[in-house]
């Protein structure tokens, strides 16, 4: 790296930039007590976490910014072996959080227009569709993104990313390692499935080595490891936090505070961040602070969520006392926790990431369903049926069925997409959740009839 | 019977029928790659299903969200139904994250009266790729075994192999001497397509025989290149030559990209792994959109065509994906392109037929 470049990168990733934006944060937090843009009403004020997780998040994107001045860049997938590439100095980039940003952003279609006019179908996966609109326009709400010298899909999330990562080595003329994890039909994988996985994660070594121009250091990769499972651990306890009444944080703020379990797993500031999270959310267990005030039902969500209308859903369901409590999304990135295994070796980690919720049958998923139903007491459940992510929502109908006939819970299929707005109908979403919210028997929360 | 001009080719039924009589059994197989030569093996013809069209897809649409492709909701629909009554064993290899669904809730939910059989295809770039194939063929036969009772041996196995090989050179051959066969695109489609249910030794005679009409003369009409995952409704080629145009290659997942060279060992697993492997790159093996293009490329020269029809059915993603790289690719070369897209259970649409006229007259 030239001495400019270095310079560049130093002056900017670890002085300026993270001083700007801690006194971003402090102002933040001080503004923050004179109260929440959401309807407070209904709902608890925003964990005081999201500033540092807003801090944080900050940093990694503006890291992304300069990182080809210091690091190798790895495009990955979000089910990727990310300890890999972690441990071998790369700056790890999720274009699949990136898209997420994007949708909460509300850029997502602007840039979704883009793909499409350069003749990308509006049936593909919206976060695709995002993520190729930025590579064509290059905007993007985070500044400016890094060009990759590694791509990484793995398929255990879905076969799109296999076809979608296919459109980026083409397009970045860089090596895709492609990372194939056999679908696990049955309720445990086979023995040759999971030996195909580890022979390709050792491969995946010997390319990412030789693009780092490094060679894995095993003590690294432990440590990586073990930070990652701390971090799955910790957040799989927040999650369990929630089988309290009231229910201390909902699935919306699992959501904002999902992106550093995502795209900083191995980190020990993420670590940090999540002890620190569990404390709060300990704390307001204590203080019977529940994410929805008044809560009076509780559900599960399935499903991704539904980036650019996050606060419609959070304060639709708090005005009725409905909390949403638990999610098969966001359980996926703590449900592995105790199957990392910093000292298995390639062994552990093939079985690790051969079986994620997404990796594994529609049976499973409604089992795994079932099981949260029960853990966390729940009174329904709500399936995003997600227009343009296939692999998540194939089943659901059948798994709707199943909850309402042989498990008498109460389930709706909502029909939107994940970053695609268009694909919400915002009168029929409401129409939907207003019929179901009858059918728990609830009605709107009158202020008058609680308060006195 | 389909009526065809050099040759009686017999119908899906009377096949199944026929093979039936002799005492074996039928495995219905839905798209794209399987071993027919490990199937053979247990005595089970198979019979493949890609949707069908024309049949009524209420079964399939109460189990399927309206975004997931015509291909899987017939399929749903047509399992559930079952008119052949016929169907012994039934075969889900992986393919998209469509198929994969289907077989996970055909397995989950809505079990058939037959046995459920996944098959994992691998897609990842490395070595490793055959022996992971092989073993999952070595399962399949376990599986196989266990719902027949029979385990045929070695020698069995290898017998069906070059069986199918010669099928699947014959096959081949149809493809290289399209232009110099005196069939029209209906008769040919018809010829190869009928490679989804006859025995391969039945599939080889009539393929010879048509090869002993190959031509001098070539085969007149604009030509040009399909690509996409099936001709249906298959009217859609009566229409294409009354237009003026000709089918001189494909790169259909039901056809062209399942020319498969025969494998090299002598372990019979291992050599229908690498004959599945050796088929034309495609997305379902995870190639490279390079490999695509240039396979593509290579169609063009050969067949002389003029242009490419992309003819994809709504929905289907790993088509999508590839689709605008490809064109890219093509325009660059100067090479014209249309895509057209179709539902299997629509008519043809005059809006699409006027398109591809519009195409064929640009390129003519
Ligand atoms: S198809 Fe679904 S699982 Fe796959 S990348 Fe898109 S949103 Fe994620
Ligand atoms: S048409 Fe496309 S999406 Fe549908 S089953 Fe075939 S490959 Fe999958």
């Amino acid at each position: 790296m030239s001495a400019f470049g270095w310079l560049t990168y130093a002056w900017n990733v670890q002085l300026l930039g993270p001083a700007a934006l801690r006194i971003n944060r402090w102002l933040s937090e001080s503004r923050d007590k004179r109260g929440s843009r959401w309807n407070a009403e209904t709902l608890a004020p925003p964990l005081k976490i999201s500033f540092k997780n807003k801090e944080l998040v900050g940093r990694h994107w503006l890291e992304g910014r300069y990182a080809n001045l210091r690091h190798k860049v790895a495009w990955v997938t979000s089910g990727a072996p990310v300890e890999i590439f972690k441990a071998l100095d790369y700056y790890v980039l999720y274009p699949e959080n990136h898209a997420a940003i994007c949708g909460t952003a509300r850029v997502a279609v602007e840039l979704s227009c883009e793909a499409e006019n350069a003749g990308y179908s509006r049936d593909i996966c919206s976060y695709a569709r995002t993520d190729f609109g930025t590579l064509l326009s290059g905007k993007t709400p985070v500044g400016r993104l890094p060009k990759p010298d590694l791509l990484v899909a793995c398929t255990n999330i879905c076969q799109t990313v296999l076809f979608w990562y296919r459109v980026l080595a083409r397009h970045f003329h860089v090596p895709l390692i492609v990372i194939d994890t056999p679908f696990v039909y049955y309720k445990e994988a086979s023995a040759h499935a999971l030996d195909y996985v580890m022979r390709q994660l050792e491969e995946a070594i010997s390319v990412a080595e030789r693009v780092a121009g490094k060679s894995l250091e095993e003590r690294r990769l432990r440590t990586t490891a073990r930070l990652s499972k701390m971090a799955s651990e910790l957040w799989l306890e927040i999650m369990g936090r929630n089988a309290h009444r009231p229910a201390p944080i909902s699935v919306i703020d699992q959501f904002i505070q999902m992106a550093p379990i995502v795209e900083m797993r191995g980190d020990p500031e993420t670590v940090d961040f999540y002890a620190a999270m569990l404390e709060e959310v300990d704390q307001r267990i204590r203080q019977g602070i529940g994410a929805v005030k008044n809560e009076r039902k509780r559900l599960l969500w399935d499903n991704l969520p539904v980036w650019y209308r996050l606060r419609y859903l959070a304060e639709f369901l708090g005005e009725h006392g409905i909390a949403l409590v638990a999610s098969t999304y966001t359980n996926a990135w703590g449900e592995l926790a105790p199957m990392i295994d910093p000292d298995g070796g390639m062994d552990a980690m093939a079985r690790a990431y051969t079986y994620p919720i997404l990796n594994r049958g529609t049976r499973y998923k409604l089992e795994t369903m079932r099981e949260m139903i029960e853990r966390f007491d729940l009174d329904g459940v709500i399936l995003h049926s997600d227009r343009s992510c296939k692999p998540y929502s194939i089943g659901q109908m059948d798994q709707r069925d199943r909850l309402l006939k042989d498990h008498d819970t109460p389930a709706l299929l909502l029909e939107a997409d994940h970053n695609d707005s268009r694909s919400f109908s915002e009168e029929q979403i409401a129409n939907r959740l207003a019929a179901f919210v009858e059918m728990l028997g609830v009605e709107k929360w009158q202020r008058s009839a609680h308060w006195g | 019977m389909s009526s065809m001009l050099h040759l009686k080719l017999p119908g899906r039924s009377d096949a199944i029928r026929s093979f039936k009589a002799q005492g074996g059994k039928i495995a219905g197989v839905l798209p794209i790659h399987y071993p027919r030569a490990l199937l053979r093996s247990f005595n089970l013809l198979p019979v493949e299903i890609w949707g069908p069209p024309r049949i009524d897809p209420v079964f399939g649409s109460a189990h399927l969200q309206p975004y997931i492709c015509s291909i899987v909701r017939n399929a749903l629909s047509f399992v559930q139904t079952n008119p052949f009554q016929t169907v012994d064993v039934l075969l889900v290899p992986h393919a998209c994250d469509s198929l994969q669904g289907l077989g996970s809730i055909l397995l989950d939910f809505v079990p058939p009266e037959q046995p459920v059989l996944p098959l994992y295809l691998p897609r990842g770039q490395g070595m490793n790729k055959a022996s992971f194939l092989q073993k999952e063929l070595e399962t399949l036969y376990q599986k196989l075994k266990n719902i027949t009772g029979y385990s045929p041996s070695q020698d069995e196995m290898m017998q069906k192999i070059l069986y199918e090989e010669e099928a699947d050179q014959k096959l081949a051959s149809l493809h290289r001497q399209r232009r110099n066969l005196p069939l029209s695109d209906i008769e040919f489609y018809c010829l190869i397509r009928a490679r989804e249910f006859l025995p391969a030794e039945k599939f080889s005679e009539i393929a010879q025989q048509i090869l002993d009409q190959v031509r001098d003369e070539i085969l007149s009409g604009i030509p040009i290149v399909i690509s996409g995952i099936l001709p249906e409704p298959m009217a859609l080629l009566n229409e294409i030559t009354q237009m003026g145009g000709m089918i001189a290659a494909d790169d259909l997942a039901c056809s062209g990209r399942r020319l498969y060279p025969p494998g090299r060992s002598q372990e019979p697993f291992l050599r229908m792994a690498e004959s599945l492997l050796g088929a034309a790159p495609s997305w379902s093996w995870g190639s490279p959109i390079q490999d695509r293009l240039e396979h593509l490329m290579g169609l063009i020269q050969a067949s002389e065509a003029k242009g490419v029809v992309f003819y994809n059915i709504k929905f289907c993603e790993p088509e999508l994906f590839d689709l605008p790289s490809l064109r890219e690719g093509l325009q660059a070369a100067a090479i014209p392109s249309t895509v057209v897209e179709v539902d299997i259970n629509d008519p043809l649409s005059n809006q699409m037929l006027t398109r591809i006229e519009a195409f064929l007259e640009m390129i003519a």
